[in-house]
């Protein structure tokens, strides 16, 4: 095994069933990344290093062999003493042998295994509070009396920080001031709108004091709170999250109104694992600040992540955390899923494509490793790993796809007809946006969601008269129809035992 | 790939919904669909049917069509089961199912409601609905306003607008 606990197969991003001239070609590209001589930075010369062993390994025959043998053993012995579970539900139950590709969906449950002692771990909390100009009024009000209301609410182990930005930022509350909340009163009172939005500003901050409490022991979490879009430094805020997901610090980003960049937050907070939550009313902060705390207090492993490789003939077309927060996810491995709750499994949904596969009897998809960080004093890094085959048959498989995945891929045709009406929109396809989405509407009247569906017409309306969307409401149906992934029985038993 | 019955539009085998429409696809059949030649669709109907006048069969899903013996062109009768056929008028109260219109109706002396298709229990049904230039079955002119059996292969003549009946329906009356 690699240092970095991924396997050869894993760390040079081939499937496992590879042709030495896959290997060859994995290897070269590496090379000319990260070779020391190209490239100054540190840790990728360790990487190189490990990516050399890795071939080295594999490109013997004889080697490859004895390492297969090798890995195989101790997957087997990982998974004997793994703390999680993994369930693989599939949409079907066989492939048909095929000359033309086909679609494909896996499902996996993530879960503690039984008899995992649940302690309430300790919460870090960074608050980071956008307070520029447009926050002024009744948001801000919400948002000072909602971050009293979660300092009130947390126990003698949490630590939480408040951070307030425009185009720079300062502590508002800090850790000390946090237990002493007449202290915390005063110092929110002196919470002012004024100024822009550099995100980047608030992040740092936020990020930095969230370090210093930084516990391994319990769960590292910020909440952004913003109304409003930066210029400039998103890069930048990427760049950030990036690097403080490697330690397990999950960011739920918090949009309020409709000026907000959603694909931004989007991006930021799912890169770390986190979620982003839609706001159109200011009052319904305090309820979503609460059940934040709330989640967060059920956590029993941090830095989730899927991990692995997909085998030859398969890709990855797009992911979909449906559970704990439904969650966008990418479309290349690894996942970040965050953290693990104690009463709810990850649920994920992969969807992939496979290409022609001809005359085979079965077809591994996928050699995938669900690590993670269980909480706790001995806070040991855990992976198991999950192999995932599928027979090909001549005949198709006449089952109906299992519930779970039916339903999910319902409500994920609901969001996708969203993106994609309002992408026709941005490229000025008016008509046809408007077109999708009153047929929108319909599926959504279909399903009892008449809110939504009222939205979506109303946006359809919109186009006709403007020829393009609503801020607020292209944000309603994109976090609206994503608000449908979540399983109707959420927290109920497992899939099928 | 598989289509979509709602939109026609194209999917990978095991796609369960489809990405243009939101329709479910699960009752679609889980082979990919395939395109079967004309021909092969003819020879099936004349080893079955050998007495029937020629004909060709239906490319698509419908049960019932008209070909237009003046281009070979064919429309399909899908969705209903009663089928008018005239041609539409600008402000005209009603309109035919089908509009004939542009087959140069006009010029052949078809009327704006002619002649009806009635696909029945007990198999399909021409009638005449009080057309100024009356309809011929297979030559013969037709009683108005009188349900005849017709079936595959069957010439019609509206005025003097040429069509003939293909079916898939095989029901011997």
């Amino acid at each position: 095994m690699a240092p970095s606990g991924r396997d050869f197969y894993t760390l040079l991003g081939i499937p496992r069933n590879a042709s030495t001239d896959q290997l060859r070609r994995a290897y070269r590209q590496a090379a000319l990344r990260l070779h020391p001589d190209r490239n100054d930075n540190p840790n990728d010369t360790e990487l190189f290093l490990s990516i050399s062993q890795a071939y080295e390994t594999l490109i013997d025959p004889g080697s490859r062999q004895e390492y297969d043998q090798q890995l195989a053993e101790t997957e087997s012995k990982q998974a004997g003493k793994a703390s999680f579970r993994a369930q693989v539900l599939q949409s079907r139950q066989s492939l048909l042998a095929l000359d033309e590709p086909q679609v494909h969906y896996m499902l996996l449950d993530l879960s503690p295994r039984g008899g995992l002692k649940h302690v309430r771990p300790p919460v870090n909390l960074a608050i980071v509070i956008d307070r520029s100009t447009s926050m002024k009024g009744q948001r801000l009000d919400q948002v000072r009396s909602a971050t009293l209301e979660i300092l009130r609410s947390l126990e003698p182990n949490d630590s939480a920080v408040v951070v307030a930005f425009s185009d720079r930022a300062e502590v508002i509350v800090s850790p000390d001031q946090a237990k002493d909340l007449p202290a915390a009163r005063a110092r929110m009172s002196l919470l002012q709108a004024d100024g822009g939005t550099e995100i980047g500003q608030g992040l740092r901050l936020g990020l930095q004091e969230l370090q210093k409490n930084f516990t391994r022991e319990g769960v590292n979490h910020l909440v952004l709170l913003t109304d409003g879009r930066t210029y400039g430094d998103e890069a930048e805020c990427l760049a950030m999250a990036g690097s403080v997901a490697e330690h397990g610090i999950t960011i739920n980003g918090v949009g309020i109104g409709g000026d907000w960049s959603d694909r931004f937050l989007d991006e930021l907070a799912s890169s770390t694992g986190g979620s982003v939550l839609f706001l159109d009313n200011p009052k319904a902060i305090t309820g979503l600040l609460d059940g934040i705390l709330g989640t967060l207090s059920k956590v029993v492993a941090s830095r989730m992540q899927l991990d692995g490789s997909l085998s030859q003939l398969v890709d990855l077309r797009s992911a979909f955390r449906l559970l704990p927060e439904p969650t966008i996810l990418g479309d290349t491995l690894p996942l970040n899923l965050g953290n693990m709750p104690q009463d709810t499994p990850i649920r994920v949904l992969l969807e992939i494509v496979i290409h022609p596969i001809g005359q085979v009897g079965s077809l591994p998809l996928a050699h995938l490793t669900v690590s993670g960080d269980l909480l706790g004093p001995s806070a040991e890094q855990q992976s198991l790993p999950v192999a995932i085959e599928i027979p090909v048959s001549e005949q198709p498989d006449t089952e109906p796809p299992p519930g779970p995945i039916a339903e999910a891929l319902a409500a994920l045709a609901l969001y996708r007809m969203q993106d994609k009406a309002r992408h026709e929109a941005e490229l000025g396809q008016s008509s046809q946006a408007a077109r999708r989405l009153e047929s929108l509407a319909t599926q959504l009247l279909a399903n009892g969601q008449r809110d939504l569906a009222k939205a979506a017409l109303n946006e359809a309306e919109n186009l006709a008269k403007s020829r393009r969307l609503s801020t607020e409401g292209e944000k309603r149906l994109k976090y609206g129809t994503r608000a449908l992934l979540l399983p109707a029985r959420a927290g109920g038993p497992n899939l099928d035992d | 790939m598989i289509e979509c019955p709602n939109c026609k539009h194209q999917e990978f085998v095991g796609t369960l919904f489809c990405s243009e429409c939101g329709g479910r696809l699960v009752h679609v059949s889980p082979m990919p669909t395939v395109n079967i030649s004309r021909e092969d669709i003819e020879d099936e109907a004349q080893a079955t049917r050998p007495k029937v006048p020629e004909g060709p069969s239906l490319a698509s899903g419908a049960l019932l069509g008209l070909r237009l013996l003046s281009s070979g062109e064919i429309i399909s009768l899908v969705g209903r089961d009663n089928f008018t056929l005239g041609r539409a008028v600008e402000g005209q109260a009603v309109i035919p199912d089908i509009d004939l219109g542009r087959y140069e109706a006009y010029d052949q002396g078809v009327s704006r409601i002619h002649a009806e298709i009635r696909l029945a229990e007990d198999g399909v049904f021409l009638v005449d609905l009080d057309s100024i230039n009356g309809t011929l079955l297979n030559g013969r002119p037709v009683e108005t306003q009188q349900p005849l059996p017709i079936r595959h292969g069957d010439m019609l003549q509206l005025g003097r607008l040429r069509l003939q009946l293909i079916s898939r329906i095989r029901a011997e009356r």
